[in-house]
């Protein structure tokens, strides 16, 4: 979250990726970075260690989503 | 005194200590309720007004009013409070990385390690016999008043704020003085430029502490070296973040005894940390059995627990005997061990202080 929120204050496009057990915690890092609105997108918990099909998965259906915000589609 | 905190009302201290359970404005742990009186006391010790603040946890400002009241919570007394300020400063010095602690998963937390006269004058904080164990106020009570201070100013709450996946009793409180008469080295505040008769807090974000037993002997010549052996076994165990995935900070608290036979083997406090680094160490042919991140090279290899020197925090504490102890790193390098003065002026007299 830190990462996503120092990319967006320096003007470049950014999407921080959290898994669904940091969900809470995104959100209170966000704030606390001073930038509430930090646009993320939640993948399943726990994605790592779950091997290269499973992250493959993983990423082929999350790829369209990040772009989706990415490209201001979503929020 | 003109305080800016929200004052809440309960009919007695009963409902009140409830209140704070509700709140979750505990540790899980009873609290001492942080009357307005009582705030008053612990900063009447101190030069500073409420609304300065020493530093930034997370979302909140930790300004002095806010460190009292959860030194009050934890029990402090008026001349622990100086204590609890310097290693809130240390804390928030962004060399410590306190926002990474505090979200890793790792259960790690810092240690107060207090030097110079401020042992005495601002504790008694014990050095000795069940130094990191119960029974010494000071200790007992500086520590945990940084953990809360971390819990309601830095919103470290299990499960979103602190993501710790196990924690561990550390984190409840850790705080500990070296030993510096009994120890052969110069205390650990003047390696980083402080005078002896100066107090400093150092802050190192560690692992538990894991015990290390060595029975010394003196008819054996080798015995410095065997102590140095264990002891740096201890830095790199397999589960250790320092082992896996290296560069974290760690302790070593040296029991007295021991470092009495190091220092009598002619090393100083640079030789044992030059020592302990080198032999911190894996063979990468044994990282590959374990298949851990950092076992993709198949050289022979002996891969490092520790960066360097600045990464070994050594102290003298503990009672004499064959105990020593290790407190892993973790966070990969993010975090450094960090120091503040202790500052403390107690001409007045301090409020309430009971007759003995």
């Amino acid at each position: 979250m830190r990462d996503g929120a120092i990319f967006a204050k320096a003007g470049l496009p950014s999407i921080a990726i959290v898994t669904e057990a940091f969900v809470e915690l995104a959100a209170f890092t966000a704030e606390a970075v001073g930038m509430p609105a930090v646009p993320r997108y939640v993948l399943p918990h726990p994605c790592s260690g779950t091997g290269d099909e499973n992250l493959a998965r993983v990423a082929r259906e999350a790829a369209p989503g990040i772009i989706d915000l990415l490209e201001g589609r979503t929020r | 005194m003109n305080l800016r905190s929200t004052r809440h009302q309960a009919p007695d201290e009963a409902t009140a200590l409830e209140l704070f359970h509700l709140r979750e404005w505990t540790d899980g742990l009873p609290v001492v309720i942080p009357t307005e009186e009582r705030v008053g006391d612990l900063l009447a010790g101190v030069e500073l007004e409420p609304d300065v603040v020493i530093g930034e946890i997370g979302p909140g400002q930790a300004t002095v009013e806010k460190i009292a009241i959860n030194a009050v919570m934890a029990g402090c007394r008026p001349e622990h409070f100086p204590v609890v300020l310097a290693a809130v400063r240390a804390v928030t010095d962004p060399e410590f990385d306190i926002d990474n602690m505090q979200s890793t998963t790792h259960g790690m937390g810092p240690v107060i390690i207090v030097n110079g006269p401020a042992r005495d004058v601002c504790g008694p904080i014990a050095s000795g016999w069940g130094a990191l164990g119960p029974g010494h106020r000071a200790n007992a009570s500086i520590g945990r008043a940084l953990r809360l201070c971390l819990m309601n100013i830095g919103g470290a709450r299990p499960g979103h704020g602190d993501m710790a996946a196990l924690g561990q009793p550390g984190k409840f409180t850790c705080c500990l003085a070296e030993d510096e008469e009994g120890s052969p080295f110069p205390p650990l505040h003047t390696s980083f430029g402080y005078d002896s008769e100066q107090s400093a807090v150092t802050l190192v974000g560690v692992d538990a502490p894991h015990s290390v037993m060595m029975q010394t002997n003196d008819d054996d010549p080798e015995a410095h070296e065997r102590i140095l052996r264990v002891v740096a076994g201890a830095i790199a165990i397999p589960g250790a973040n320092n082992t896996q995935i290296g560069n974290g900070p760690v302790i070593v608290v040296l029991n007295p005894v021991h470092a009495g036979v190091l220092a009598s083997a002619g090393l100083t406090r640079d030789d044992v940390v030059e020592r302990l680094v080198e032999l911190a160490v894996t063979p990468n042919a044994t990282m590959l059995g374990w298949a851990t991140k950092r076992a993709f090279r198949d050289d022979n290899a002996h891969l490092p627990a520790l960066r360097g020197p600045e990464d070994l925090v050594l102290i003298v504490a503990g009672g004499g005997g064959m105990y020593s102890a290790v407190f892993s790193g973790g966070l990969a390098g993010s975090t450094h061990p960090v120091h503040a003065p202790i500052d403390f002026d107690f001409s007045c007299e301090l409020p309430r202080v009971p007759a003995p």
